[in-house]
Formats: C-alpha cells, sequence, structure tokens
C-alpha cells in the first residue's frame, strides 16, 4: 500500500495504431496500406487506358494538366515545404520552353538529352536567383521574383539566336525514347495518335517528378527545408544551412518549372515571349500559386490535384457552356448574356481561391484527408 | 582527461549599440557538468547562450569550445562541433511529427543531399533508417513514444519541451545548453523534466548549461552556479557558497534599507 504512495515514474506507452508500424523500415515505405496499393494498380489502369477512351480535345487539356502539375509540384517544394513565395516561376518554366526549341529542335538532340538539360539548366539558373531568398522573405521576395517576369521577357524576346524574339521559335522537340515515339506510337497493331502520345509522356513525367519529391521531402534535405520553413533560427541552430537548403530548394524548384516548360514546349509546338514573360507570366505564376493553395500547401498529391483543377475547370466550364446554355453567360462573342465565358471562368477561379483560403487553407488534400477520417472511425465520426 | 575545461568563455562583450548586454563575462564548463546561469530578468543569461551558439557575435572576447575558437562561426557550424540548444520560448518544427523534430537533430549527423534524397534507393534510405532507429530510442528515453507521428504543434506544452530537449539530444552534443527547461511548468512537470536533465551528465557524458528562473531547482541540481546582473558577472560558485553571497542577495531581493 506504501509502495503506491511513492509517486513512480508515470507509463505512458500506448500501443501504437495499426496503420502506424512502429518499426521505421515498415513505416518508410511509400505505399503501406492495402488502400495505398490499390489506388496506385487503379492510377495505373487509368493511365495506360485513359488515351483509349477521350476524344483528343480532352486528351489535350490533360497533357497540359500533367505538365501543369510537374510545375506545381516543384513551386510545392519551394513554396509549400520551404517557405519562399514566389511569383518567378513562370520564368522558369520559359527556360525550359526554349531549352526544349533551342536543343530539341534547332540542336535536334533527343528526348533523353534535351529534357535532363532543361532540368540542369532550371537548376543552375535556380541556384543563381536563389540568393536573393537569403536576404529577403514572404512580400519582399515575391516581388523580386516579379521582376525575374521582367528580365525574362526582356531576354526572350532579344536573344533572337535561341529565341527567335518576338516572333517566337518552334518548340516541337524531339520526343522519342529509343524505339518509343510518343509522336507516332505504335503497339499491338494500333496506332496512336501524337495527342494520346503526349498524355501518356506527360503524365509518366508526373509520376517520375512525383516520386523524385516525394524521396527528397521524406529524406534529410526534404526535413532541412521544412525546418527552414517551419522556424529558420532553430533549424540553423540544430545544424541546417540555412543558406545551402534555401537556394537548393530554389534550383530543385526551377528544375521541376523547366521540365514543365519543355513539356509544355512539345506540347503546344510554338512559344514566343507572350507565354511566359512580363504581365502574361505573371498571370501563369500566379495560376500556380493557386493551384498549390487549391490542391494543398506541402503535399505532393495536392500539386497535382490543384493544377488538374486549376487548369482543367476551364476548360470544362468552356466546353459545356458552348454546349448548353448558361443563364447569363453568352457562349459566342456576337451572342447574349452578361458574362462572356472568359469572365465566368475567372470569377469561378477567384471564388475557389478565396473559399479554399477561408475554409479550408489547407486545400483539397485535407478535405480528403477529412473524409478519410470521417470513414475510418465510422460508425463514431459525426 | 585534460585539465583543458570543455567550454571556456573569456571577456565576453556584447553590445547593442550604446547597451552593454554582456560585459566581460568569464567562466568554464567542465565536461559533464550541470552548470547553472542565473540572474533577474534582462541580466543577459540568453544572450550568453546566444554567443555561445553563433546567434550573436560578441564585439571582444573569446569562446573555446574543446579549444575551438566559436566567436565568429555560424550557428548551423557550431552545432556540427557539439552544441545543442533548447529555446526560452520552443523553437519546434511545428508542422513536423515528433520523429521528424528529433531526425533534425541529426541532420548535421547525417550525409544525404539533394541527389541522394531524390534517388532514396541506396545510401539514403539505409541512413534513414539508423538514424530514425535511434530517435525511436530517444523518444522513449523521454516517454514521447506515444506521440511519435503526431504534429508537434498540437502538442501540450510540457510535452513540446520535452520533444524540444529530445531534439537538443538528438544532436549527441558535447555541450547541451536548456534555456528555461522549465518555465511555465506545474510541478509533476518540472519534476518529470528535472529528472531528465539530472540523469544527462552521467549517463550521456554530456555538459549541460541550464537558465532557469526555478531556483529550488537551479541549487537542487546543479554543481556550480554563474550568477548575472546587468550583464556582469556577480558571483560563481557551488550553489550553497552563491546563495550566501551578498552581492547575490542584493541582486535579488535589492539593498537592505
Amino acid at each position: 500500500m506504501a509502495a503506491q504512495l511513492v509517486p513512480t515514474r508515470r507509463v505512458r506507452r500506448v500501443r501504437a495504431p495499426r496503420t502506424l508500424p512502429r518499426r521505421p523500415a515498415d513505416r518508410l515505405k511509400l505505399f503501406r496500406t492495402p488502400t495505398q496499393k490499390l489506388t496506385i494498380v487503379v492510377l495505373l489502369v487509368v493511365y495506360i487506358m485513359l488515351p483509349n477512351l477521350l476524344t483528343d480535345f480532352w486528351l489535350d487539356v490533360l497533357a497540359r494538366c500533367g505538365l501543369a502539375a510537374v510545375g506545381a509540384i516543384g513551386l510545392n517544394l519551394l513554396t509549400g515545404y520551404t517557405g519562399q513565395i514566389s511569383l518567378g516561376h513562370a520564368f522558369f518554366i520559359g527556360c525550359g520552353a526554349y531549352v526544349a526549341g533551342y536543343f530539341g529542335v534547332q540542336q535536334n538532340l533527343p528526348l533523353a538529352a534535351w529534357l535532363p538539360l532543361a532540368a540542369v539548366i532550371g537548376a543552375v539558373i535556380g541556384a543563381v536567383i536563389g540568393p536573393f531568398a537569403l536576404r529577403l522573405r514572404g512580400d519582399y521576395l515575391a516581388i523580386v521574383t516579379v521582376g525575374l517576369l521582367y528580365v525574362g521577357a526582356h531576354i526572350f524576346t532579344n536573344w533572337t539566336s535561341v529565341t527567335g524574339g518576338h516572333a517566337g521559335t518552334a518548340t516541337a522537340a524531339p520526343v522519342a525514347i529509343g524505339p518509343i515515339d510518343f509522336n507516332h506510337l505504335h503497339a499491338f497493331g494500333q496506332i496512336y495518335t501524337r495527342r494520346q502520345g503526349m498524355f501518356w509522356l506527360c503524365w509518366g513525367v508526373v509520376a517520375i517528378v512525383a516520386l523524385i519529391a516525394t524521396n527528397i521531402v521524406r529524406s534529410r534535405p526534404g526535413r532541412a527545408m521544412q525546418a527552414v520553413r517551419d522556424q529558420d533560427v532553430a533549424a540553423e541552430v540544430v545544424g541546417v544551412s540555412l543558406t545551402r537548403y534555401k537556394i537548393g530548394a530554389f534550383a530543385v524548384s526551377s528544375a521541376f518549372a523547366a521540365v514543365a516548360g519543355g513539356l509544355f514546349g512539345v506540347v503546344q509546338q510554338f512559344v514566343n515571349p507572350t507565354d511566359f514573360g512580363g504581365a502574361p507570366g505573371l498571370v501563369l505564376s500566379i495560376s500556380y500559386v493557386a493551384m498549390i493553395i487549391i490542391g494543398g500547401i506541402a503535399t505532393i498529391r495536392g500539386a497535382v490535384i490543384g493544377a488538374v483543377l486549376v487548369v482543367g475547370l476551364p476548360q470544362v466550364i468552356q466546353h459545356f457552356s458552348e454546349q448548353t446554355h448558361i443563364p447569363f453567360v453568352k457562349s459566342t462573342t456576337g451572342g447574349s448574356g452578361v458574362l462572356s465565358v472568359f469572365a465566368l471562368n475567372q470569377i469561378i477561379f477567384g471564388l475557389l481561391i478565396i473559399v479554399f483560403l477561408l475554409f479550408e487553407s489547407r486545400g483539397l488534400v485535407a478535405l480528403f484527408e477529412r473524409a478519410r477520417g470521417y470513414f475510418r472511425s465510422w460508425p463514431f465520426s459525426r | 582527461m585534460s585539465g583543458r575545461p570543455l567550454l571556456d568563455a573569456r571577456d565576453v562583450t556584447l553590445r547593442f549599440g550604446g547597451v552593454t548586454a554582456l560585459s566581460e563575462v568569464s567562466f568554464t564548463v567542465e565536461r559533464a557538468e550541470l552548470f547553472a546561469i542565473i540572474g533577474p530578468n534582462g541580466a543577459g543569461k540568453t544572450s550568453i547562450f546566444n554567443c555561445l551558439n553563433g546567434v550573436y557575435r560578441p564585439q571582444i572576447g573569446s569562446i573555446r569550445l574543446d579549444g575551438v575558437e566559436l566567436i565568429g562561426k555560424r550557428p548551423s557550424t557550431i552545432a556540427r562541433l557539439g552544441v545543442g540548444r533548447t529555446f526560452q520560448n520552443i523553437g519546434l518544427f511545428t508542422n513536423l511529427d515528433v520523429i521528424d523534430n528529433l531526425m533534425l537533430g541529426r541532420h548535421h549527423l547525417m550525409h544525404t543531399g539533394f541527389l541522394a534524397g531524390a534517388i532514396w534507393v541506396g545510401p539514403a534510405r539505409r541512413e534513414e533508417l539508423v538514424h530514425r532507429e535511434r530517435c525511436e530510442e530517444i523518444a522513449d528515453l523521454l516517454d514521447l513514444g506515444m506521440y511519435r507521428n503526431r504534429p508537434v504543434g498540437l502538442l501540450p506544452y510540457g510535452v513540446q519541451k520535452r520533444i524540444e530537449l529530445g531534439r537538443a539530444l538528438a544532436m549527441e552534443p558535447k555541450l547541451l545548453l536548456l534555456d528555461e527547461p522549465v518555465a511555465g511548468m506545474n510541478l509533476e512537470e518540472t519534476e518529470d523534466m528535472a529528472r531528465h536533465v539530472v540523469a544527462l551528465p552521467d549517463e550521456l557524458g554530456v555538459a549541460v548549461v541550464i537558465v532557469e528562473h526555478d531556483m529550488h531547482l537551479v541549487m537542487d541540481i546543479a554543481q556550480r552556479v554563474l550568477v548575472l546582473d546587468f550583464g556582469q558577472v556577480i558571483a560563481l560558485g557551488p550553489p550553497e557558497q552563491v546563495q550566501r553571497d551578498p552581492r547575490v542577495i542584493e541582486a535579488y531581493l535589492g539593498q537592505p534599507g
């Protein structure tokens, strides 16, 4: 009896839930639960089957969603994971497109050379820009990166031997990996269109980039980036070099942006400076910020979901407003109605961002997680 | 063991414009010693910590750890040399879970860079596993196991303080700086924390410098106490000697009328 009156060390050990294995080796597995394994199989089937089911128009939209997802994953590494706000993303995307034009079209290098080269060039330019982030943060960094867009506009218009100046340049770079040419795919006696090939190419790259980003995020450099975001003084005090990881995040983010730009080049086939420089570049950069906010800050899935939504939704709205009559919306330039389809797009887009910031600042991914939590604890959930 | 102390601070003087935050502060800390720094508010206790790990750069003086000059080095370099630290108002990475916070303590012991991390398979994964095992041990040592996968920002204050101690320990430092480890804790939490802190020098061989306002705690656990007032050392010695020092009593209670 007396022994119990002495305060003993409290025992707080609780058995970890089944979904969180105690052994680190198990916890580090990418696809752990049956649901995750099933999801990846379903995604794989969708990836293979979708081009056989959709029209070329929607495949083109989805290919553009895919390349945007690559860029959004890059921006999320910088903004979501490292906490550095950048509005210069369009500049790096432009760099990638011109790499496709110069090394792919003019020098005629194969995909396996020009696409990695785009990543390397993006990384180098990003690493050069990165040091600005050492002295500036938050709004100030955002403003400085806007400056990048105008520098970009100048370079894109005046370096004519590479960019073709105002007139633009062809960017339909080679897209063959060995015998597999995404422009003219054929298998099992079937011949596939360019659009089908572009879908497979872009989403294949999304898968690779998403895997690379996930790996960075779950290992030492990604943890350091998040430490810089959450508490920069404490990060430095535990031995994380702010210089290295801020510049590193810029480099990786720009590398992904340049890859996205290269894909944009091959999908679009022709680019000019108004695609990325100056004010149009700012709109493009902001739409990338919108992707990661709507999808989910600091998640890889979120960047992909956000990209699909931000790039895909306007097309869906446009398509259906042309097919069906939406009140007050004119479907043709001369038609009756208060709003144009473009204006409706902008309004829906703006509202989405406001709604997300007000009600779910963690983005669509958080909605999924909440739903998952609900079903996991059912019937005890309210 | 050689006669050289682990930490040797000499004539450290720190000024902010015309304000002298620290004035010729000198002290040494031996290996595996539990050393306390006390003093009234604004005496310069936290400033000393900030000088020791490179957040501030004193204008005059020298701070040597195992003979290596620390003044002028960046905090991340000093961390690599073996100085761990906790913060007065908690400096955790709030969106990361407990294990990731501890893993960040081991950042300087690991080598994976961006490329190896991106590839993951091979060295990055192996290194991750080794250090995660160690972090699990530290989490268990500090009774943090049950929170291991929770974002630390959502955990109670006392637990966060313990996670911060864990993160500093994960660094495997030679010298551990604890800035008010029990501030704002209730009696039970304080005793919990004290038990952990007292065990450190003996079990891990780490020297601990603690800044604390809880006098009972300091006098109970410290081997030597440094008393600061207005940036100057007014006493240095074992607790019982410091407690009787008239200048210390004056600094805390004021001059007899």
